[in-house]
């Protein structure tokens, strides 16, 4: 290889990129772009579910338990229906999305010492918000009940179980601190693999790829060229936008930075690499083009960032292993949230570094041959 | 102004157009005749592709306007064309689609009725040689046969006016002749032809000519009245060692210009200069064999190469 | 004047046809991968968190405490992984990512139980998935309340004492619209819409680059066409396709994962073919703006496939956004038919509920022909 014809490639693809000003601007500008509106969405915490109250007791218990609802910062009560029916339209239109109902002569039997079934409903064709809904809901009773007995004074004798709960890293619960890492990878992916394809691509239909061939430059000179000002622009973008995401959500980074840097250097290793893959299996953009939306469909899915991998099923499960950006995800959040170091990530490092390395080998072997054709 | 006589096809006055900081086309006016083959030549670069495209109303001039049969390309485009056809310099149908197909879409476009088209797609493949090709992908068709098919994709629509820009280059001999066949034809049937082309043979062909360089015509007429301009004598010297010939002629007294066609030195020898047996003589006295000297006729690659050669002096 | 312009459209999607058919590879892609898609990730996908990953440390040894744990495995939320070895050990498992919830119990708990005291035990949740983190807190917290008042109670009928329990709420849970909580039909309507936006604008991203690539823009230049002709001829093709794709995802959804159709099924089929047009509407502007085939690739993947799955409504609620970017979600026609879609599925909504939608398309259609047109005539140029 020579580090000459190399320079000179390098040096062409800065031109040609200079030359399109839209591209420069969708490669960075876009990218900071999506992380911040798509960051506010991804980050958004549930709470504040309008809530609607239908209090059939009307006690000073009955009082306290909607009290608490509202005070939790969950849920703003914004109904309060006297009948139960009335919740029907209110659920209907989707003007509520949780709805507490207090049954009649709930304080006569609290204090007779009997349990009380206290209806909590949710709309449940939003499955994300019923089931957080439906948590909070019972913990924040289990909490008023833990309250009402040491009122009561009634401290039962007794065996019992007196539990600890507590939230280790991320005690604030914020999804934002969770999910601007994955997005993060998700972002860098994306751009990375559509550009470095097209590039290339764009190459092979014109005929100039043909052209470089009857020229000294080698298979190997060509590569390196290629690959470099892309693998350049791609540290210079995840910077930004792992910079951006942290300062502008004000994420927590509890890692070390240079364990940071490496992953994602190898992560976008990775999707250049897999860019390039693509690029020399198609023939023409549009083909290119497919192949990358195909790719990164399954990607976005399967990969834990939006659907925890634990909730799929088993039979699944190993494709999750196939998809890189799985292992992008994991490991950001472990070192942006966890503050793990090289030891325990180095399963996602490890992967991603096998990754790299066979989707370069890949591309390395089938340019030989591809491009015969 | 007056509206331009209806006996022009073509009225343009100080048309103009720049990119960027290149005037591609220069303050040209332009006048063709109903019924002409009007030949724009010229060299690469001159602006010839710039001006068809503004006649063609596909480009909008920078300053200045063109009458096509009356109606301006500035303010009336929607009426012009559908008076004209033009056919680019590159190929510009679709590459997947068949001959068939491609002229059945272009003429649907055009709004030329199913039943003509038909029958007008039938007798122009068959005129053209393209009839057995007719289910074949225009991808797959060789350089000659793309231009015949845009050729005929723009006489669909039977246009008084057609705009050809290069339609032969690239194009093999045979295929050449066949093309200015069709162009006689429709000669014949009264319609009007502008070409531009750089092959000065054709020039031969054409009513009318006008040479184009730099984004301006600075010759125009029939081919005769062109090649009237250059004056003198047009003698051919064959020669073992044309350059030595050549070096020989150069400066000789009397020679207007000399320059190598082919292995043959061509020498324009001014009025009242030396005949052929002078130059032979000239030569010989240079120590440079010689074979013999012919006088020939002024052709428009000699009266080009001559005006342009003057044009350089001049400037 | 109608028939001609009809004929000149008819001319354009006969071609664009034509060239569909001559690509069978792109015409396969198209069509079915889509549908295999949905085909998996409806299957893999659920917000239904469960099988949470979970280390327990059993500091006591007991039979009491072995009872205890045991309780923990036979739910379907904790997923019992294996023991480790000291508290040291949980932060790293959570930092290995093997997983998320520990629970120990101190020496001294069986005795406790045995003294009639409180036993104490300590559950650690990772934070880092805030939704499985929530519902982890809870879940504990209710299992540890369940076995409590369990062990109280068999103590009461050993000595024979009537415990004098305490008052207390017990909630019960009632989900509407979804009952079994399947996140599945909540997820598959919504997804449909996910795939189709994403596919649907990279297919016409390209159209009209393409044109001035072969040059017979120009052609179409000297011909009696309108723009907004050409617009609508171009998006025709495509949105036959695209909505004979989203007819066979929608059977397949509700034949394999058996998703409910409680409502109209004409206002689904009118919406989606609006829809349909709207997407494909949105790469033609794509490809009436870009400067190259390649750049139009780039930004039709850059600006469908994120806000597709994110400012849709697909997965992420969107009530609790900035203003702003409300707005923006409502630039993708995704937005409204997913809404169309939840409500058409599994809330039996038809006409008279989301009929606002409908018309959001309708207009969205109309808007997306205008502006291709105008952008298109623009860089076009004469």
């Amino acid at each position: 290889m020579n580090a000459k014809r190399i320079r000179l490639l390098i040096w062409k693809e800065f031109l040609q990129l200079r030359r399109d000003p839209l591209l420069l601007r969708l490669l960075f500008l876009m990218p900071v772009l999506q992380l911040v509106m798509m960051g506010y969405v991804v980050g958004a915490d549930v709470k504040n579910l309008s809530t609607a109250v239908v209090d059939l007791d009307h006690s000073v218990v009955s009082r306290r338990l909607a009290a608490s609802f509202a005070s939790s910062g969950y849920f703003v009560i914004t109904a309060r229906p006297a009948e139960e029916s009335a919740l029907r339209p209110l659920l209907d239109r989707g003007d509520v999305k949780v709805a507490l109902v207090i049954p009649e002569g709930t304080s006569r039997r609290l204090s007779a010492g009997g349990s009380v079934p206290v209806g909590i409903v949710v709309d449940g064709s939003d499955s994300r918000i019923a089931s957080v809904g439906g948590g909070y809901a019972s913990q924040l009773i289990a909490a008023f009940n833990a309250k009402l007995i040491a009122e009561q004074g009634l401290t039962v004798s007794g065996p019992g179980i007196d539990a600890r709960v507590r939230v280790e890293f991320n005690p604030s619960l914020r999804a934002v601190n969770s999910m601007i890492p994955g997005l993060i990878a998700t972002i860098l992916v994306l751009s990375m693999s559509v550009i470095m394809s097209q590039a290339v691509v764009r190459e092979r239909e014109r005929g100039t790829l043909e052209q470089m061939f009857v020229t000294p430059i080698s298979r190997g000179d060509y590569l390196v060229g290629k690959l470099t000002p892309y693998v350049l622009i791609g540290i210079v973008q995840m910077s930004i936008v792992a910079f951006i995401g942290r300062v502008w959500f004000q994420v927590p980074f509890n890692g070390q930075l240079w364990v940071v840097v490496l992953g994602l250097f190898l992560f976008m290793l990775t999707t250049v690499a897999l860019g390039l893959l693509i690029s020399l299996v198609s023939h023409t953009r549009q083909q290119a083009q497919q192949t990358v939306m195909f790719i990164m469909i399954p990607f976005m899915v399967l990969s834990g960032f939006i659907f925890p991998v634990a909730s799929m099923p088993p039979a699944i499960v190993p494709i999750t292993y196939l998809i890189p950006l799985r292992y992008a995800v994991d490991f950001l959040r472990g070192t942006f949230v966890k503050g793990a170091g090289v030891r325990e990530l180095a399963v996602p490092l490890l992967a991603m570094a096998g990754f790299a390395a066979a989707l370069l080998g890949f591309a390395v072997a089938s340019f030989h041959k591809r491009l015969s054709d | 102004m007056a509206s331009p006589a209806d006996s022009l096809a073509i009225d343009a006055r100080a048309l103009c157009r720049t990119f960027g900081a290149v005037r591609a086309v220069d303050g040209v006016d332009l006048e063709v005749r109903r019924g002409a083959v009007f030949g724009l030549l010229g060299p690469d670069g001159a602006g010839k592709s710039t001006l068809i495209r503004m006649l063609a109303t596909v480009l909008s001039p920078g300053s200045g306007d063109a009458f096509v049969f009356g109606d301006s390309v500035v303010h009336a485009h929607r009426r012009v064309t559908p008076r004209i056809g033009y056919m680019s310099q590159r190929f510009s149908m679709y590459p997947d689609l068949t001959v068939d197909e491609n002229l059945e879409f272009f003429a649907r476009i055009r709004g030329v009725p199913t039943a003509q088209r038909r029958v007008r797609a039938a007798s122009l493949l068959e005129s053209m040689g393209l009839a057995e090709f007719a289910d074949r992908q225009a991808q797959h068709l060789s350089g000659g046969m793309k231009q015949k098919l845009m050729l005929a994709s723009t006489l669909m629509h039977e246009p008084d006016l057609l705009l050809l820009d290069e339609p032969t280059t690239g194009v093999d001999p045979v295929s050449r002749r066949e093309f200015w066949r069709i162009i006689g034809d429709l000669r014949a049937a009264e319609k009007t032809v502008l070409v531009a082309t750089p092959y000065m043979d054709e020039a031969e062909r054409c009513t009318d000519i006008a040479f184009m360089e730099s984004g301006r015509i600075p010759h125009r007429g029939t081919p005769d009245e062109v090649k009237a301009l250059v004056p003198g004598t047009l003698f051919e010297l064959t020669a073992p060692d044309p350059r030595a010939a050549l070096a020989a002629l150069s400066d000789a007294p009397g020679v207007t210009s000399a320059h190598l066609y082919g292995d043959v030195v061509r020498v324009l020898s001014a009025p009242h200069g030396p005949d052929a047996d002078a130059l032979l003589g000239t030569v010989r006295a240079a120590g440079v064999a010689a074979s013999e000297v012919r006088p020939a006729h002024v052709d428009m690659e000699a009266a080009f190469a001559f005006l342009a050669e003057q044009r350089g002096e001049d400037s | 004047m109608i028939a001609a312009a009809l004929s000149r459209i008819g001319a354009i999607a006969r071609k664009e046809f034509i060239h569909i058919g001559r690509d069978p590879r792109m015409l396969i892609a198209v069509l079915v991968v889509p549908v295999m898609q949905l085909l998996l990730f409806s299957y893999a996908i659920s917000f239904d968190v469960k099988n949470v990953p979970t280390v327990v440390l059993d500091q006591d040894m007991t039979s009491a405490s072995r009872a205890y744990l045991q309780t923990y495995r036979s739910t379907d939320f904790f997923n019992v992984k294996g023991s480790i070895d000291g508290l040291a050990s949980i932060d790293d498992v959570f930092r290995r990512n093997l997983a998320q919830i520990a629970v120990v119990v101190p020496a001294g708990f069986g005795r406790s139980l045995a003294r009639s005291e409180k036993a104490q035990v300590a559950v650690i949740v990772d934070g880092t998935e805030p939704n499985a983190a929530q519902l982890g807190q809870a879940y504990a917290i209710a299992l540890n309340q369940v076995y409590g008042n369990r062990v109280l109670a068999e103590w009461g009928d050993r000595q024979g004492i009537d415990i004098a329990q305490a008052g207390r709420l017990e909630p019960r849970v009632r989900t509407w619209y979804n009952p079994e909580r399947r996140s599945a039909d909540f997820l598959i309507p919504g997804l449909m819409v996910v795939i189709i936006m994403i596919v649907t604008v990279q297919q016409t991203a390209v159209t009209l680059v393409r044109e001035r690539d072969l040059g017979t823009q120009e052609q179409m230049m000297v011909s009696p066409l309108r723009l907004p002709e050409l617009m609508i001829a171009k998006l025709l093709p495509w949105t036959f396709l695209a909505f004979v794709d989203m007819v066979v995802i929608a059977i397949v959804g509700i034949g394999f994962f058996g998703i409910p159709l409680r409502g109209s099924v004409v206002f689904l089929a009118v919406a989606a073919a609006l829809f349909v047009f709207a997407a494909l509407g949105m790469g033609l502007i794509i490809s009436a703006l870009a400067p190259s085939m390649e750049s139009a690739n780039i930004i039709a993947l850059l600006i469908a496939f994120l806000p597709a799955f994110i400012l849709s409504g697909f997965a992420f609620p969107l009530e609790s956004i900035p203003p702003f970017l409300q707005g923006v979600s409502y630039l993708f026609p995704a937005r409204y038919m997913i809404i169309i879609s939840r409500g058409v599925f599994l809330k039996g909504a038809g006409f008279a509920e989301l009929w606002p939608q409908l018309a959001l398309l309708g207009g969205y259609s109309v808007l997306v022909v205008v502006i291709a047109s105008v952008l298109y005539g623009r860089r076009a140029a004469r």
